[in-house]
């Protein structure tokens, strides 16, 4: 079976701002013409910086789950919350479907984001041609869902604010709250600098 | 495979007839021939990763769509995001003024990020928008188009408005233990701002930018 034809074998590189596929050798300085972006026939560097940035991201992932998120102080208690006992006060306060998205989008999305794009580093990495398809749609489902995880964030640091304008209570983002957001940055820009070509650079055996 | 090669042409510094007749997967770098413009959108043979969009919009729609955008953010931005009642008192908090408090109680960073992805980055992406738009629908170019084009394309990345948008419903669950919360016209102008954001990023997308921005010179 020959091997497909791709823009690498055809000499021909598509600029990924702008979608213009171009002739490469022949521009100065492998500018997009159109719109001026950096051309790379596949993303410099793509694995080194995707493992550095996803293993800062995963040694990040503990302190922002152990660390409280939010410390809660009213006149008779003091209560420190962590990612997962906020979801466990959602879920006995009777709202239970926020209290689901809340743990989807904080504690399985940061997860199965870490791993899955591990997953992907290493399988280019060792060149296996194993499952390609499903390899690239589950980097594409990863892409997708990354922003959802920034929720929470944005959730502790409105409380905070609105709870504290009155007097009756008042919430402090803890130090987990910058470990979390930092997580989801890191892994955003993981899967930014992933080259999902590289899936499919490897010679075809299936 | 026709031998064509990229022409320097003296407007646009290349020339749009002369590049290849072919579309490259942007997921898996497969060649596939170029037909002419497709009826709907088209999927990688190999990877299903969507190919190019169909070029078909009209300008019109997303200049109304990015008009109402304007609308919608000044809105979400004069009116009461959420009007709570503790005891006998009660209070409203604007969406600025939620980023404000932080920034007040030595939030500082905290105050900026949610000032800047809620209120500053949306209005920015509306009024580039229609900066670059409304001299393209009259067949001008604005100054500094191109690098604004380019701006708005990676800056889609940090587009944080939907997150916020849960984000602000979980925190008013939350607050129903405190206080009874009253949700405000902002609230739900922020909500039509999301939707409305997120129609303008499939009819204004880059590749339909630089489309309009060529047509435009022809």
């Amino acid at each position: 079976m020959t091997p497909p034809a791709t823009g690498r074998s055809l000499g021909l590189m598509m600029c990924l701002h702008c979608r213009l596929t171009v002739r490469d050798a022949k521009l100065p300085r492998s500018q997009c013409p159109r719109c001026r972006a950096r051309l790379h026939q596949r993303k410099p560097h793509s694995l080194a910086v995707t493992a550095a940035l996803l293993s800062a991201a995963a040694v990040l992932y503990v302190p922002a789950n152990v660390l409280p998120v939010m410390d809660t102080r009213t006149l008779f208690d003091n209560e420190s919350d962590t990612i997962m006992s906020g979801v466990l006060v959602l879920l006995h306060s009777g709202s239970w479907p926020i209290a689901v998205l809340v743990f989807i989008a904080s504690i399985v999305v940061p997860l199965l984001k870490i791993l899955a794009l591990g997953v992907l580093l290493l399988t280019v990495w060792r060149g296996s041609p194993r499952g390609r398809l499903q390899r690239s749609q589950l980097f594409r489902m990863v892409e997708f869902i990354g922003r959802w995880s920034m929720l929470d964030v944005y959730a502790i640091s409105l409380l905070a604010t609105l709870v504290q304008v009155q007097s009756f209570a008042s919430i402090i983002v803890g130090w987990g709250a910058w470990a979390f957001g930092a997580v989801v940055v890191l892994t955003l820009l993981a899967a930014r600098s992933f080259d999902e070509r590289l899936l499919w650079d490897s010679p075809q055996h299936d | 495979m026709p031998a064509a090669t990229v022409e320097m042409s003296p407007h646009l510094g290349y020339d749009e007839s002369l590049m290849p007749p072919v579309i490259l997967c942007p997921a898996c770098d497969l060649a596939h021939r170029h037909t002419t413009p497709a009826a709907g959108p088209t999927r990688c043979a190999r990877c299903r990763a969507p190919l190019q969009r169909p070029v078909h919009t009209a300008i019109e729609t997303a200049i109304a769509l990015s008009i109402c955008a304007l609308v919608l953010w000044w809105l979400a931005n004069a009116y009461p995001l959420v009007t709570m009642h503790v005891g006998g008192s009660s209070r409203e908090t604007t969406l600025m003024g939620a980023a404000q408090g932080l920034y007040a109680q030595n939030y500082k960073t905290l105050g900026a990020l949610v000032f800047l992805t809620t209120v500053i980055a949306p209005l920015l992406q509306i009024a580039t928008l229609l900066y670059v738009l409304i001299p393209l629908w009259r067949r001008r170019a604005a100054i500094g188009q191109n690098a604004l084009i380019r701006l708005l394309s990676r800056a889609r990345l940090w587009s944080f408005m939907e997150v916020f948008m849960l984000g602000a419903l979980v925190a008013l669950v939350r607050l129903s233990k405190f206080a009874h919360v009253v949700p405000g016209i902002a609230l739900w102008s922020c909500a039509l701002l999301m939707l409305c954001l997120s129609a303008l990023a499939s009819v204004a997308a880059p590749e339909q930018l630089w489309a309009w921005a060529v047509r435009s010179r022809e």
